[in-house]
């Protein structure tokens, strides 16, 4: 029994097989955690964790009657992914409540009543058919559940493969829309300024129609080509 | 991210579910790759690789308004929206970026966001012919530049 464990492990070490670079990353690996590069020269810095780490910003000082507290828990002047991480965490309200009352809007209709009146118009705006509408709105909240109901579309014969392709080309581009722009664009959300949310999202929306219609355009283009 | 309508509860169930979407999105995503953006940050300017590709990139750029460094940004854009931003988030931090420039680089994070992602979860689940996949690529870069232009002249 023992010598056939034994073989049997001698057998999964020499099993083992690693890429060149495995014994490089290895080595980098080690430096990175030894802390021999902390005070390293020029680049070299960059080989420590605790370098790269950087660190949490500061939250000011008050002393009587004076001083500046900082404007939230994550302090001022912090960098590297300790500042990362409180400034993500500054960010989870917002997400929370933006995507709370998409959903909101959503159990209020909203969602339907936006699918009612743009069914009629996804012919003129894309040359797409009406029953492509609830497709078109789920596109805006996720990217898997509508590339899925696009191919039953089109498997179903609702829409051609040109269609298709116009309105693949919709989804692509600026992929589930809302929850991208409230999930990962909110992260850029305090740092633009003045500027009113809605201008940035109105031109994504704007263009996504204006790749459709570029797509549009080169099919109709290549069909007549075909047919010729 | 599901869509997938569910039974229908209350006004409330409705919103405390998208919340807690939000924060799985959050907690899933944002978070790991605001850390990641603010890492490569972190790195680029310790290495002084940063410093490099600031000088490098500033001449195309500068077409769109932005400095040399947003380059960085730009190249993660395609593999990830939330690592982009996260870069973006990190380069506005440490003083490379100003507000109007990160408000530039917005709409085209999401135009021209992630496509090397949604390559499979998209097109490849929608079974778009793969004839058309080099339109879709250009469709959504170009939505993305001419993003950055009219950001550029005509809304900042």
């Amino acid at each position: 029994m023992a010598t056939e464990t034994k073989e049997k492990r001698k057998g999964a070490e020499e099993q083992v097989q690693v890429k060149w670079y495995g014994y490089i990353a290895l080595l980098v690996g080690i430096l990175f955690f030894s802390g021999l590069f902390q005070k390293a020269p020029g680049a070299l810095k960059a080989l420590d964790f605790n370098n790269v780490m950087g660190s949490f910003g500061t939250l000011g000082e008050l002393t009587k009657g004076s001083g500046t507290l900082a404007e939230n828990f994550r302090g001022v002047g912090g960098s590297g992914p300790k500042d990362g991480w409180l400034y993500a965490l500054t960010l989870l309200p917002s997400v929370m409540f933006a995507l709370g009352m998409v959903k909101i809007i959503e159990h209020l209709d909203g969602m339907k009543a936006a699918q009612k009146l743009l069914s009629p118009l996804l012919k003129p705006l894309m040359g797409l058919p009406g029953s492509a509408g609830l497709t078109l709105i789920t596109s805006i909240q996720s990217t898997d559940a509508a590339a899925a109901m696009t191919k039953e579309l089109s498997d179903n014969g609702y829409i051609t493969e040109k269609e298709k392709a116009i309105f693949c080309a919709f989804q692509f581009s600026g992929a589930s829309v809302i929850t991208n722009f409230f999930a990962s664009g909110a992260a850029l959300f305090p740092f633009i300024g003045d500027l009113a949310i809605w201008k940035p999202l109105v031109l994504i929306i704007v263009l996504k129609f204006v790749g459709a219609n570029a797509m549009r355009f080169w099919v109709n283009k290549m069909d007549k080509k075909e047919e010729a | 991210m599901e869509a997938k309508t569910e039974k229908k509860g209350n006004i409330i169930d409705a919103f405390v579910g998208g919340a807690r979407n939000g924060f799985k999105i959050g907690t899933n995503s944002m978070v790991p790759n605001i850390i990641f953006g603010f890492a490569v940050i972190s790195i680029l300017n310790l290495t002084g690789l940063m410093e490099i590709i600031g000088k490098v990139f500033t001449p195309i750029m500068g077409i769109f308004g932005l400095p040399g460094v947003a380059a960085t940004a730009w190249m993660a854009i395609f593999v990830s929206m939330g690592g982009a931003a996260g870069v973006i988030a990190g380069l506005f931090t440490a003083g490379q970026m100003t507000s109007a420039q990160v408000a530039i680089m917005l709409p085209a994070l999401l135009l021209s966001g992630a496509q090397v992602q949604f390559m499979g979860r998209m097109l490849g689940t929608a079974e778009l012919d793969t004839k058309y996949y080099p339109h879709m690529f250009t469709i959504a870069t170009v939505n993305g530049i001419i993003a950055m232009l009219i950001m550029n002249y005509f809304i900042v």
